[in-house]
């Protein structure tokens, strides 16, 4: 991808961004009983670094989920919130007093799976809907990780093909809580067919 | 959770960055290498120590920015040749270890994210084509990994996951 097609990529990309965080913002608010604001996502050429300041610096353990998307283009989405704020997540969602969920066990990783599922198919839609794509989210993986680990993971596989195209975004709660970080990135061979439909 | 010493000075080495160190009271950090590899290098004598933070295997005509020299695993392995004996290392001392290549999302696309696997393969190849082996190893799996390489004649290189303890290499 030229740097003219990426920086184009990056207009188009920021509409569905902002499409996709209000249908988030409605989901999760919805869904928790309490307001979540997701920040207007940024939306530019990647790096690492930054990403994983977001929660908290490279080495922090992450609760979070990972998609992959299949059909008309592919892409990669993935939500990481750093471990304490996954777990007041999973007490939110389930309506338990904060500080019931202590630990990462099999209930707290199925509800952060489904978390992702609601978080990662608004942006997906909005994409497709931008666009006109069918698009296909896999089931969520739940991952547990050092965030670096996975956040560059997912930046070595796009990078293969060429620049990294994402939209990141950070969540806060109703105290203005950093809560975690959004990851969507299609992948670079896919965007010429974007800006394609779009246009 | 570091595992070095208070009076120890980290110096984190990024992805595609390089770094070289002679000072025992240095380690070079490389932060939750996922399908990333660590390629570390010591010599006993000069006290001198090295490590490299490869995103991926090859180059493939792209060249590295100054300051991600390590970048690709085919550029990495002369720049860090050259860095350290340039620091004094005596080329015939080397010891190299490497750490990282897993496969964090491995589970959700097995056609995808075989890069771990082949940073892994060209790390060792190139290693082998500058006439070098790996004396040790701690790569593949799925958890992200933290390599921490001490300066002096030491030379210490620990390996850590998200969940286990610091351990020797």
């Amino acid at each position: 991808m030229t740097v003219e097609a990426a920086e184009q990529a990056l207009g188009i990309l920021d509409r569905v961004a902002i499409e996709g965080a209000a249908r988030a913002e409605r989901s999760l608010t919805e869904l928790m009983g309490q307001e979540i604001r997701i920040h207007a996502p940024q939306v530019r050429i990647g790096t690492e670094l930054d990403a994983c300041e977001a929660v908290g610096g490279p080495d922090t353990l992450v609760l979070g989920s990972y998609l992959s998307v299949a059909g008309d283009v592919t892409a990669h989405v993935m939500l990481l919130f750093p471990v304490p704020k996954a777990l007041e997540i999973v007490d939110l969602m389930s309506g338990q007093d904060l500080g019931t969920a202590t630990e990462v066990d099999d209930y707290a990783r199925s509800a952060i799976g489904e978390l992702g599922n609601i978080v990662g198919s608004a942006f997906i839609n909005a994409l497709a809907d931008a666009a006109k794509l069918i698009l296909h989210p896999s089931p969520p993986l739940v991952v547990h990780d050092m965030a670096n680990a996975l956040v560059t993971s997912v930046y070595a596989e796009i990078l293969q093909q060429g620049s990294v195209v994402m939209i990141d975004t950070v969540f806060e709660d109703g105290n203005g809580n950093i809560a975690g970080l959004l990851v969507v990135a299609p992948d670079p061979e896919c965007m010429p067919q974007i800006l394609e439909i779009v246009q | 959770m570091n595992s070095w010493p208070s009076d120890f000075r980290p110096v984190t080495v990024g992805i595609g960055q390089l770094a070289v160190t002679a000072d025992p009271k240095v380690v070079l950090v490389a932060h939750g290498l996922g399908s990333c590899v660590g390629l570390s290098v010591h010599d006993d004598v000069s006290g001198v120590a090295g490590l490299v933070h490869v995103l991926l295997p090859e180059s493939e005509g792209r060249v590295p920015g100054e300051k991600e020299p390590a970048r690709f695993g085919d550029c990495a392995i002369p720049a860090l040749l050259n860095a350290v004996t340039k620091a004094g290392a005596d080329r015939r001392k080397l010891v190299f270890k490497i750490a990282g290549g897993a496969a964090v999302l491995g589970s959700a696309n097995n056609s995808r994210f075989k890069i771990g696997e082949r940073n892994v393969e060209a790390v060792k190849r190139y290693l082998k084509e500058a006439g070098f082996r790996c004396a040790a190893e701690e790569v593949g799996g799925t958890s992200g990994r933290t390599m921490e390489v001490y300066g002096g004649p030491a030379g210490k290189v620990l390996v850590r996951t998200a969940t286990s303890e610091a351990k020797e290499l």
